[in-house]
């Protein structure tokens, strides 16, 4: 940045390009590189020759392209889909449960003369600052509540947090202006009313922001499938990849394919180009999906550093 | 409702009174509040299992108690708990300080480019990492770092066994965070920047100030509050890692142990082996309890010295 000063000085505000500006725009380049490179490795390990991924490893310029890995992911992949289903669930209903009852917490906890209402903040807040951590978490659910193999815990535990708590609390009590919910009170409508007709819809801007870093964080979530589920048809996609690092024949596994038909076909599974084929299959939606909740970022990690 | 005397009135009626001409709110604060009562609330209690001897048969509940016998445990062998606390710690020092400085740097440099669509989009390449998961990351780090077909020893023509060597880890696992989360992190400074009065920077300008005296006393101190909140709610994470990083990551190879096992990812291998639950709850009490603490302190250090930044 210091060699920016002698081109810059006595000029406009950000607006003269000097020779600066391109030495800042070549080093921006370049960490941008660094930040997409090695995804797009991944990327193109997945479409490369497996036999030249055996003998001379990654490159980012395969000499032979191939489907075989893809192929190998989709034609033995049943337990793929059935993962992908699961994530797919697990994220829209945890999003949207999420969101639903945080919104009504923080539309409650913004209404002023509630006298609970310093208490339901606090009581929110404190999860934030101790916890009992994930051995608790796991004896509780686990021992106390008889849950195991059970997609609510991949759901709920994760759908009420501090955070987005604040976030909304603080959209409503700025953004959204008490002299409407009061015409519309006035008008006759309930408090219920005048939540989902009028303040939900007006929240559409935090509730995009705080639900795709919600979307996100479901989809990406390992740590709890791991430890509570079991069985094939509930494992999520993340699950399936922290399976695969063990071994990749567990994905073939799952299809029900006889052990000796599999240890016969050992050779001949395309094992690195099919394992990065998954990881493009896992990660290639949130990829997709985030330049069009991009613009809803800034504002909602903003409103969420405004104390509540 | 805004009105003044309703408000008034409103308080001077009874608790229960208030309750009642409230029962909607009541109701709609209910099920967030049942979700934290069940999933944050009670496994608090959970921390009980440090003065305990845990059996599965006998619950969480039932289980006798054992007084301090899984601290004496944690204590006795204590190169397993000093090396776990060791590195959780020296990893949030790291992350925290490197990660602000970087996140601070990119966002200024984002901000005083003249190219702004180019600056856009460069930002929006950068944010992507933050989306993918420890558990497709760790693949990308093995199609970098594996030994024979990695790409780090492919272009460089080196035989370095990464997995196998401890001493590099420090160095990849700060790499991969940084990679992760700089860019997501630069938005938030972008953001507090894009607040900042131009004018500020007009009259700098007038006054003879020349781009780099801006930053230092202009874009930076603008940007401190920010910072202090960011690194005050770091503060309670302390005792706690990005579980990921250090189990996916590392593919949690005993042999890296030395500088990668975290009490988060021993936690959770111990959990895994359904082993030793005693030691890992006394280590898990003992975070908790270190990671509240501390954010209790902070949180009174930054009230006297910016009232305005503190938590609560």
């Amino acid at each position: 940045m210091a060699k920016n000063d002698d081109d810059l000085r006595m000029s406009g505000v950000k607006s003269k390009k000097g020779v600066g500006q391109y030495i800042l725009s070549v080093i921006l380049l370049i960490y941008t590189a660094f930040c997409a490179l090695p995804i797009i490795l991944v990327f193109i390990a997945a479409f490369t020759d497996e036999m030249e991924l055996a003998t001379t490893g990654f490159t980012y310029f395969p000499k032979k392209w191939s489907m075989t890995g893809m192929n190998a992911v989709l034609k033995y992949g049943k337990q793929l889909f059935t993962s992908y289903g699961v994530t797919i669930l697990i994220t829209v209903s945890g999003t949207l449960l999420g969101l639903l009852v945080m919104s009504l917490y923080a539309y409650s906890t913004s209404r002023r003369d509630f006298r609970l209402r310093g208490f339901l903040s606090i009581f929110a807040m404190i999860p934030m600052l101790f916890s009992g951590g994930t051995l608790s978490c796991y004896v509780i659910y686990t021992n106390m509540y008889g849950l195991k193999d059970s997609l609510i815990l991949l759901i709920v535990p994760m759908c009420v947090t501090t955070m987005n708590l604040i976030i909304l609390r603080t959209y409503i009590q700025t953004s959204v202006p008490e002299e409407l919910m009061d015409s519309a009170r006035i008008d006759g409508a309930g408090e219920w009313k005048t939540f989902f007709g009028i303040v939900l819809p007006l929240m559409k801007p935090a509730l995009a922001a705080v639900g795709f870093m919600m979307a996100t964080a479901y989809w990406n979530e390992w740590q709890n499938a791991l430890l509570y589920i079991s069985s094939a048809n509930k494992k999520p996609l993340q699950l399936l990849l922290v399976n695969i690092q063990k071994s990749i024949e567990m994905l073939l596994n799952s299809t029900n394919i006889p052990s000796a038909a599999l240890s016969a076909m050992q050779g001949n599974i395309p094992q690195y180009s099919s394992t990065m084929a998954t990881v493009v299959v896992v990660i290639g939606p949130i990829i997709i999906l985030y330049p069009f909740f991009q613009k809803y970022f800034a504002k909602g990690l903003t409103m969420g550093s405004v104390k509540g | 409702m805004v009105d003044p005397n309703a408000y008034k009135q409103a308080k001077s009626n009874n608790f229960w009174h208030n309750m009642w001409k409230h029962r909607a709110h009541l109701l709609m604060a209910l099920p967030a509040f049942l979700i934290l009562l069940l999933f944050s609330y009670v496994p608090m209690t959970g921390l009980i299992m440090a003065f305990k001897k845990f059996n599965y048969a006998d619950g969480i509940w039932k289980s006798p108690f054992n007084g301090i016998d899984n601290f004496k445990f944690l204590i006795s062998s204590k190169d397993i708990f000093i090396r776990m606390t060791k590195n959780t710690f020296m990893y949030y020092l790291i992350f925290t300080i490197l990660g602000t400085f970087l996140n601070v740097v990119v966002a200024i440099a984002i901000d005083q480019l003249a190219f702004k669509k180019l600056g856009k989009t460069l930002q929006s390449i950068m944010i992507v990492p933050i989306f993918i998961s420890y558990a497709a990351v760790q693949f990308i780090v093995y199609a970098l770092l594996s030994q024979e077909s990695g790409l780090i020893n492919q272009t460089f023509g080196t035989a370095t066994r990464w997995y196998m060597e401890p001493k590099y880890w420090p160095m990849i696992l700060t790499i991969v965070k940084m990679w992760n989360s700089v860019g997501y992190g630069s938005v938030l400074y972008m953001s507090v920047l894009a607040g900042i009065d131009q004018e500020q920077y007009e009259a700098a300008q007038i006054d003879g100030a020349n781009k780099w005296q801006q930053i230092c006393h202009i874009t930076i101190p603008s940007l401190v509050p920010m910072i202090t909140i960011m690194l005050l709610l770091s503060v309670g994470g302390i005792m706690r890692s990005d579980t990921g990083l250090f189990y996916q990551v590392t593919r949690n190879s005993g042999v890296l142990y030395d500088t990668t096992q975290v009490i988060d990812s021993y936690v959770l291998g111990q959990i895994l082996k359904s082993s030793n639950f005693g030691f890992t709850a006394a280590a898990t009490l003992f975070q908790s309890v270190v990671g509240t603490g501390l954010i209790i302190i902070a949180n009174g250090v930054v009230r006297k010295l910016h009232p305005e930044n503190a938590l609560f």
